[in-house]
């Protein structure tokens, strides 16, 4: 039995910070996360034809890996975080996921031994359960995805992380169809129960090895929206939708700190300026230093919190300014740099709320993940926080609630659709029954009905 | 927290958004596009408004007044998708609403089939298939609904197909266009393969490709590529095949943005 969050890490919200969290983090070479400084965390993808093979990989990721930590030597950068994501290839083949990691950490250790550079190294898992027609959550390819994390982190890296899929087979089929319970089922239920089981098993890896167990993000289905929404002229999604799945995704999120993970929270989770407050954890963000990898409305805004900054991901290839990942593990760089030097001259809260008014009123999105209201969102969370549909549920009504306020204000306008969907997804969430029981049974059975590929096992159901 | 004044906050942003937004409202535009014959409308209607049942009764109520099944399918149902798809690329109405009335006019033409041995004739078909390696599948499903919307049949692959599976439902389907979608970098090198392979056997088909990691120098780099931005292209690429643009450097053309 894992312990729900029934109360806030952070007294207020005004004591959120970058750089500092309740509970900091060792990892890797001499780093500490949240501890005081910000890090950048940088993140690539190998070019395409690498994926050929097990060496052609290998090599990819030692040219990564080379690059990017002779650019922080040559700016002088005190830390760094290289954070490896997955290619199928690793994750299908747990050894070639072992072959990188051992190689990124030998240079790593290299530039420590050498420049006393503070590092560490994550390793993302891909979610490889399933096969082509099904998420296969518990099946056969569960021991796999196990074996790459250990793998991993018996040959060199220091924090695991995955992006998780669970639930994204009703919820790709719900946010296309503006089903708002489905929405509330795919995410804050049945992700819920599937991030608990993973995250137990991926933090005893992390015990046994003597690594971080880091945490989740659900790009699988928030940033699904969130890309999806797109931006102010984006026909697609309504953004009022968008962050509503949000902030019922920080309930979803925060159950892998439940479970035994202890943070840095993955980079591509906007919902962490939600889930830092509630577990106190160290988070990764990623804002205007993505643009790479995907836009966003709240490229300012979303670093108020941040312990390691990030860049998402690039593709590996060459810029007029060096590698890719040298010029963005740069841009990264002097972030850092700016924030560390705010941490120092106590001008910290002041760069933060600068950060956050530049964006605050850009989307809905941004509004609701400020840090006073993603405060709130954590606050509806924890009043329930024992129950994992009706914390999802509270997170939800309370997006709407802050958005409403935000309107009234005069400062937050949003169009007449965004009105429109906000309305019908606060009136479907106040029309749903307060007993997990029944809205588990209703789901199940129309799910069931009308989504092929829903396959109730999954979840042990 | 420090904070805002109101005055300032034009400034700093522009919610360019609203101060574009249409000033009729979505049913508004979508009545002054229904055809007004009186069994057509509510067939028109029930999908605009994504609402299969309505659609069924409409439709047993048009051929109980004697119109023939078949004929409903182009002069009903694909009439109401394309208020739909109208409104869609005017921006009036979100994407959500269409795949809610493609479900509806897919419900449609499946009832319309139950009440007669006609085949309908489709505009063209459309083979679509997410990359091998690659199960992320939302951008496919989108494509393919937008398709079916758009009067396509679709054969759909679905996700992580392999090469050679690909090759063979071209072969077999002879399709007007392939479609090919990918979030990451490494998948989406497949599909140079799928091209390379597709030519080896003399076929030419335009193949358009997009998602996540995919990007216009990628797709430009393989013979057949034809790169589409936003899966509302799919249907417009496959519009432009139909209306006689085959030539891949024509398409590239017309479609490719940047």
């Amino acid at each position: 039995m894992v312990k729900k969050y029934t109360s806030m890490a952070y007294a207020s919200a005004d004591e959120l910070l970058f750089g500092q969290s309740k509970f900091p983090v060792k990892a890797g070479l001499g780093l500490e996360i949240g501890a005081g400084y910000t890090t950048p965390e940088v993140n690539y993808a190998p070019r395409p034809h690498a994926g050929k093979s097990k060496d052609k990989l290998v090599k990819e990721y030692e040219r990564i890996t080379t690059d990017t930590m002779e650019r922080m030597i040559q700016i002088g950068a005190p830390s760094v975080v290289l954070e490896t994501e997955h290619v199928e290839q690793m994750s299908n083949n747990p050894e070639w996921g072992a072959a990188v990691a051992h190689a990124q950490k030998t240079i790593m250790e290299e530039f420590h031994d050498e420049y006393g550079i503070k590092c560490a190294l994550r390793h993302t898992i891909g979610d490889i359960r399933q096969d082509r027609e099904y998420l296969q959550l518990r099946g056969d390819q569960y021991s796999t995805f196990m074996e790459a994390f250990e793998l991993c982190a018996q040959n060199g890296a220091d924090m695991l992380s995955v992006e998780s899929m669970g639930g994204k087979e009703i919820f790709d089929y719900a946010i296309l169809r503006n089903d708002t319970a489905g929405i509330l089922f795919g995410i804050g239920v049945l992700g819920s129960m599937d991030m608990e089981m993973i995250w137990k098993d991926i933090s005893d890896i992390a015990k046994k090895t003597g690594t971080v167990s880091a945490g989740d993000t659900d790009c699988a289905q928030a940033n699904t929206a969130m890309f999806i929404a797109g931006g102010l002229l984006d026909k697609n999604l309504a953004h009022t939708t968008a962050i509503v799945a949000r902030a019922i995704s920080a309930a979803r999120s925060l159950c892998a700190y439940e479970a035994g993970a202890v943070g840095p929270g993955k980079d591509c989770g906007y919902e962490n300026s939600i889930v830092k407050p509630i577990a106190g954890v160290p988070i990764s963000q990623e804002g205007k230093t993505s643009t790479c990898a995907h836009s966003d409305l709240m490229g300012n805004l979303i670093m108020q919190c941040c312990d390691l900054w990030s860049n998402e991901s690039v593709e590996y290839h060459g810029e007029f300014g060096g590698t890719t990942v040298q010029c963005w593990s740069e841009s990264l760089a002097y972030d850092c740099s700016m924030m560390n030097v705010a941490l120092k001259t106590g001008k910290a809260k002041d760069l933060r709320d600068v950060l956050v008014l530049s964006d605050k009123f850009r989307d809905p999105q941004g509004y609701v993940l400020a840090y006073d209201n993603a405060y709130r969102i954590g606050q509806a969370i924890t009043k329930d926080g024992e129950n994992n549909y009706l914390r999802a549920k509270n997170a939800a009504i309370e997006c709407c609630n802050i958005v409403e306020e935000g309107v009234n204000s005069g400062k937050l306008r949003l169009t007449r659709f965004e009105t429109n969907a906000l309305a019908k997804v606060k009136a479907d969430l106040e029309a749903l029954t307060d007993d997990a029981d029944q809205f588990m049974s209703d789901n199940l059975a129309k799910f069931k009905q009308e989504v092929p590929v829903f396959r109730p096992e999954n979840y042990g159901l | 927290m420090l904070d805002l004044k109101l005055e300032d906050i034009d400034g700093i942003l522009v919610r360019y958004n609203v101060g574009l937004e249409k000033e009729m409202t979505p049913d508004e535009a979508a009545e002054e596009l229904y055809p007004k014959d009186e069994l057509i409308y509510p067939v028109a209607k029930a999908i605009y408004e994504g609402e299969e049942d309505d659609v069924v009764d409409a439709l047993k109520a048009a051929i109980d007044a004697g119109k023939k099944p078949i004929d409903l399918i182009d002069d009903a149902l694909m009439v109401g998708m394309g208020v739909v798809t109208q409104l869609y690329d005017d921006g009036i109405i979100f994407l959500p609403n269409v795949m809610m009335s493609a479900d509806a006019m897919l419900a449609g033409i499946e009832f319309c089939k139950t009440q007669t041995t006609e085949v309908p004739e489709p505009k063209g078909k459309v083979v679509c298939h997410v990359a091998e390696g690659d199960v992320h599948d939302i951008g496919k499903n989108i494509v393919v609904a937008l398709l079916r919307a758009n009067g396509y049949d679709v054969v759909d692959l679905g996700r992580d197909v392999p090469v050679d599976e690909v090759i063979t439902a071209v072969t077999n389907e002879k399709p007007i266009m392939l479609t090919g979608t990918a979030l990451m970098t490494t998948t989406m090198y497949a599909f140079k393969e799928v091209n390379d392979k597709l030519l080896e056997k003399g076929i030419k088909v335009p193949f358009a490709c997009g998602g996540g990691a995919v990007n216009q120098d990628f797709v430009s780099q393989y013979e057949l590529g034809v790169y589409g931005e936003e899966a509302a292209d799919a249907p417009k690429i496959a519009d432009a095949i139909i209306a006689g643009t085959v030539d891949i450097p024509a398409l590239r053309e017309e479609f490719h943005k940047h």
